[in-house]
């Protein structure tokens, strides 16, 4: 059985944190059935499950399982694992307790990598994993990240993602979650850029019967330059929360989210949008798009933007939608030949064509098109 | 054989409860332009959303055949199948879609299998050409962010590449300056003698008889308080330029 990385002590520090640290959601309603402040997603019985498989093409970086980081770059991966969660994370705290499956990506300074690295985490049936992912970037060092979740039916995956920069790197994390109907996924994914560095999240949630994200970049350094984009789209009876948080303590930093959400069927989504900058964080420039898409009577979306600006000469920006299609827009297609279903299909795909604009190769953008156009048709 | 040309008989059109059709007679023979003229509010618009399809516009009486087809019949898509083409007074911006996509499905729907992607996107240059309209059009998505000037050459171009048997143009020339009015005329011009829509038949809606300068009709028709109130020549247009609605107004009776 892999050892854990954390001693008991830090082990147990971080079940008592899951246990006692509520998510801060929202409670259950009529329309959402889930009480997240007591799901406990429990480790399967069989120990260690899943595995993890990495695809790096580039012999100056490092991109290895969190096990063999742990015995061979040990120093290096200390330098960012558990810098970026905070006690917060209620489910952060439960994976880093379970953490055994994971990866650790290294990009030395001003290592440019030309193909993404790419992550695949896997569980079999019924099986629950934990897995880690742990990202150091050296200064002006570029890398693209693609995060794959491959699970079984009923199975269950709660992780976390880590991202410390250098000053003047550039990380791009995308995580696009196809997991079967019946499983569930809770993701925290947290970045720590340091000066002049830019980071971006997409994370596209469109699987599993219950998916939990936390979207965090945390500014501690001028010159920031953050992203997170997301897209997810609820059908059947699929439940999805994502909160993202962007928190400028510091000034002169630039942070911009994009939000694009659909729910049909019996689809249950909720967002919530925080945006901090903090009194200091004087010449931050924020900005938060965030659209929702209700395709049936039974859907239902929850769009919440939370902006707490306590600095007096920042920018900020927020603009919000929520509705169904627009009439014009079908009557403006079919008029021009395109049936109706069609004309349907085509709006709403281009509704989420700025999202999924934001995600890193033409492959994962047309598979994230097919995927989403399965569910507008179904 | 089924009678040719897009046939308006004692159309009644109500939104919301209001009529403001009141009985149109009006035919657009295959080949032919006919210009609708109108004061602010007489329903022309109306007309081309009645036409058309658009679910807000309640069609309570009369018959619209276009080459024999019952187009009151067919929901809004086959109506354009059939042949029949509205440029939009204000078409709608759709985020996401592509110009070329959105043309190229809609060339599929009304002329299906006749053009691949490549042979396509060749016609496209080709008529945007014409309109003066730049490349990076292609990578822009359907009208969003276009000015007004920009969304009329998209319309333009649509008609171009669609060629339909009939097409309604919704006071194309309003708010555009004379290149762009130049280029629109030409696009039109241009179809009228190509082998695809030579017999075209046009329906052109305005306010001003600017247009009229540049694409001479065969008909004119003025519309007032929801009914066609007089039919005649290019003169018919000139004499408006003049004399304004007024006196047309008093010499038919209709009721402004």
């Amino acid at each position: 059985m892999p050892r854990s990385l954390l001693s008991p002590q830090e082990r147990d520090a971080a079940l008592e944190a899951f246990a006692t640290t509520r998510t801060g959601r929202a409670k259950p309603s009529q329309y959402w059935k889930i009480d997240l402040e007591t799901l406990v997603p429990n480790a399967s019985a069989n120990g260690a499950a899943g595995a993890v498989a990495i695809e790096n093409t580039s012999s100056r970086a490092i991109a290895v399982d969190l096990q063999t980081a742990a015995r061979d770059h040990a120093t290096l991966l200390h330098r960012a694992f558990r810098r970026a969660i905070e006690a917060q994370h209620k489910f952060a705290q439960l994976a880093l307790a379970n953490a055994s499956l994971g990866a650790f990506i290294y990009v030395p300074a001003d290592c440019a990598l030309d193909a993404p690295i790419v992550v695949r985490y896997r569980a079999a049936d019924d099986e629950a994993i934990f897995p880690y992912t742990v990202v150091l970037a050296e200064r002006g060092a570029r890398a693209t990240i693609i995060e794959r979740l491959e699970l079984g039916s009923r199975a269950l995956a709660c992780g976390v993602a880590e991202i410390v920069t250098e000053e003047s790197a550039d990380v791009t994390y995308a995580s696009a979650q196809f997991a079967p109907q019946d499983a569930r996924v809770l993701f925290t994914r947290v970045a720590r850029p340091g000066r002049d560095a830019r980071v971006a999240w997409a994370s596209a949630e469109l699987g599993a019967s219950l998916s939990v994200t936390d979207l965090a970049i945390t500014i501690e350094q001028p010159g920031v330059d953050a992203r997170i984009a997301t897209l997810f789209f609820p059908t059947g009876a699929q439940h999805v929360d994502i909160v993202s948080s962007v928190d400028h303590r510091t000034g002169d930093a630039t942070s911009e989210t994009l939000v694009k959400s659909a729910a049909a069927g019996r689809g249950q989504g909720r967002y919530l949008g925080n945006i901090r900058i903090a009194a200091h964080a004087q010449h931050s420039d924020a900005s938060l798009r965030d659209d929702a898409l209700l395709l049936s009577p039974s859907a239902h979306i929850d769009s919440i933007p939370a902006l707490e600006i306590a600095a007096n000469d920042v920018k900020a920006y927020h603009g919000a939608t929520v509705g169904a299609l627009d009439d014009e827009s079908i009557f403006y297609m079919t008029s021009r030949g395109i049936d109706r279903d069609a004309a349907e299909r085509m709006i709403a795909l281009g509704f989420f064509e700025p999202a999924i604009d934001r995600f890193p190769t033409e492959s994962l953008r047309d598979e994230l098109r097919v995927a989403l156009q399965a569910k507008v048709t179904a | 054989m089924a009678e040719q040309g897009l046939r308006i008989a004692g159309l009644h059109s109500s939104v919301e409860g209001n009529e403001i059709l009141k009985g149109v007679d009006l035919t657009v023979e295959a080949g032919k332009v006919h210009a609708l003229m109108g004061p602010n509010g007489s329903g022309k618009s109306t007309l081309a959303f009645s036409l058309t399809g658009h679910p807000h516009y309640d069609v309570t009486a009369g018959t619209v055949t276009l080459d024999g087809i019952d187009l009151l019949a067919l929901s809004p898509d086959k109506r354009a199948r059939a042949g029949l083409f509205l440029s939009f007074q204000y078409p709608a911006a759709i985020p996401g879609v592509k110009v070329p996509n959105f043309l190229y499905a809609a060339r599929q729907a009304v002329r299906p299998g006749e053009l691949t992607p490549a042979k396509f996107r060749a016609l496209l240059l080709e008529k945007m050409d014409v309109l003066g309209m730049d490349p990076s059009f292609l990578g822009r998505y359907l009208n969003d962010g276009f000015s007004g000037g920009e969304k009329k050459r998209l319309e333009m171009l649509q008609l171009a590449v669609l060629a339909p048997k009939y097409a309604i143009l919704d006071e194309t020339d309003s708010g555009l300056d004379v290149d762009a009015l130049q280029d629109v005329s030409d696009t039109i011009n241009a179809l009228r003698v190509s082998e695809e829509g030579k017999t075209s038949g046009f329906l052109i809606i305005t306010h001003y008889p600017r247009i009229l300068q540049h694409i001479t009709p065969d008909v004119v028709h003025v519309m007032i308080d929801g009914r066609i109130v007089k039919t005649g020549g290019p003169d018919l247009a000139q004499r408006i330029e003049r004399e304004g609605y007024d006196t047309l107004r008093e010499e038919t009776g209709a009721i402004a």
